[in-house]
């Protein structure tokens, strides 16, 4: 099963896509960008009102949901939010304490995960050079779609070191980006409980569609 | 945020800062503006009855001031473009005076590739002689 | 500016999702930025220059994001009669002089209405390398008599 577990809808300040506007693109475009559900990361937000159980019926698309966040070691992806985690972190402070991210979010049954690690200041790597290393982090995005040249690149080298574990997302801003990176997992995925349990310690590798994206638009 | 960012009294937003009318539009402003955007399209650049402005022409009015009283000049002098949103309605012909007015729209911070940044979203809302909508912009100014 | 191959104009009337508008290749010389910037009322010294530009901590002379604004503009005049409705851009890293460009727009959603169609197309200024400098959105209006 495949999910795209890095995306922004237009509730972000910076995204421009509607949530029907993927939808309806990973529909049509199911050749190409083969992915059977999405996983929704807001910038800085949780929002715990919203139901997307009608469109993923009508477009038979998983719709899951969790957050970025900002942190003093970059950006973190968390999965499995739940309203205790949204009041214990103000999640549109950009100065969360990343240590006490990664620890409290597994301790109230989620997962935070970094993500684009390659990235300069937002991204684990140059934090790593000069504060020495997190605790506890179990997965990092090894494959991010807005990443520059030479950004994912950094990211091996890291999971090396430190034996984490790699998944992909597209970080799509935009409709026509949507699932060009994701992760491919080996057991099913339903729900956001699926997506935590897996991510923790199931079996699961980035997967990138971006070449046939190219090669299709060609 | 680095002190070298002020804060933003937020009892600026949705204030109206700033209300600039042009001065007529002439065919020389239109012309040239669409010649520099690489247009050849009659439409744009030959004098005339049918000449039009491109569609991006609002976005380039002169203005009086750019940010609200309260916030530094030299912090824009320092701002980068960060994106634009722009709605577009009436055309822009030859005589159209317009009318551009400014607020500031949202303030937040995050974090990217450059460090710790400051977003300042300003509204421009520019409306003919006809009191029509020519354009509606949202400029994100971005701070370091 | 000049732009090396310029969109076709098409003349086609029924769009679908995953459409591709036609792209545009342009390199901006340094000279045509000034130009623009004059004619724009923006003529601020790092969209002057090199000099202007190393002076604001720039790398070099940038072109301004209503640039980009108009590049995006001329891609979609590629769609024969159709009106602009929303134009979005996020300026994601400096557009520079001398570096080959593409513009390309792509489908996303259309919108059959009484008085004509919407079209909601991405649009990306990329390099020929496949860096991403501008991302961004268009909403058309394509009249059912045109």
């Amino acid at each position: 099963m495949i999910l795209d577990l890095h995306a922004h809808t237009d509730a972000s300040d910076d995204s421009r896509a509607s949530l029907e506007g993927y939808l309806k693109w990973l529909q049509k475009k199911r050749d190409v960008v083969p992915v059977d559900g999405i996983v929704l990361t807001e910038h800085r937000q949780w929002n715990p009102d919203v139901d997307y159980r009608s469109l993923e019926d009508r477009y038979e698309i998983v719709i899951l949901r969790g957050a970025e966040v900002e942190t003093d070691y970059g950006h973190i992806l968390l999965y499995g939010v739940t309203d205790a985690m949204a009041r214990r972190f103000d999640f549109a402070d950009v100065h969360l304490d990343a240590q006490q991210v990664v620890s409290e979010v597994e301790a109230m049954g989620g997962i935070a995960a970094p993500c684009h690690p390659g990235r300069p200041t937002i991204g684990l790597c140059e934090h790593y050079e000069v504060k020495g290393a997190l605790e506890g982090v179990r997965a990092v995005e090894a494959l991010n779609g807005g990443s520059r040249r030479g950004e994912n690149e950094r990211v091996e080298d890291l999971m090396q070191r430190h034996g984490y574990k790699g998944f992909g997302g597209s970080d799509a801003h935009l409709v026509s980006l949507i699932g060009i990176c994701a992760t491919e997992f080996d057991a099913e995925i339903h729900d956001v409980d699926d997506l935590v349990r897996e991510l923790r310690d199931g079996s699961y590798r980035a997967v990138d569609f971006r070449e046939q994206v190219r090669a299709a638009r060609a | 945020m680095p002190d070298s960012l002020p804060e933003i009294d937020r009892s600026l937003l949705g204030r109206e800062f700033e209300r600039s009318v042009s001065q007529p539009i002439t065919a020389a402003q239109i012309i040239r503006y669409a010649r520099a955007c690489g247009e050849t399209d009659p439409r744009y650049v030959e004098e005339g009855p049918d000449l039009i402005a491109t569609r991006t022409f609002p976005i380039t009015l002169r203005r009086e001031k750019y940010v609200p009283e309260g916030i530094p000049r030299d912090l824009m002098y320092r701002g980068m473009d960060a994106g634009k949103d722009v709605e577009l309605g009436a055309a822009v012909r030859v005589g159209d005076v317009l009318t551009a007015v400014g607020t500031l729209h949202d303030v937040y911070d995050k974090t990217g590739r450059t460090g710790k940044l400051r977003f300042l979203v300003l509204r421009m809302v520019v409306v003919n002689q006809r009191d029509e909508m020519v354009a509606i912009v949202d400029q994100k100014m971005m701070f370091r | 500016m000049s732009i090396e191959s310029p969109g076709s104009g098409v003349a086609k009337r029924s769009f679908e999702l995953g459409d591709e508008l036609p792209s545009l290749r342009l390199t901006l010389a340094q000279g045509e930025i000034a130009d623009f910037v004059h004619a724009a009322n923006q003529a601020a010294p790092r969209f002057i220059s090199d000099e202007g530009a190393r002076a604001d901590g720039l790398p070099g002379q940038i072109a301004p994001g209503n640039m980009s604004l108009a590049i995006f503009s001329r891609l979609l005049d590629g769609i024969a009669g159709a009106e602009v409705r929303r134009l979005s851009a996020t300026f994601r890293a400096f557009v520079q002089p001398r570096i080959p460009l593409v513009a390309s727009g792509v489908v996303t959603d259309v919108e059959n209405g009484d008085g004509g169609t919407l079209l909601h197309c991405d649009i990306l200024l990329e390099t020929e390398t496949g860096d991403r400098l501008v991302t961004g959105t268009a909403t058309l209006f394509l009249p059912n008599d045109t």
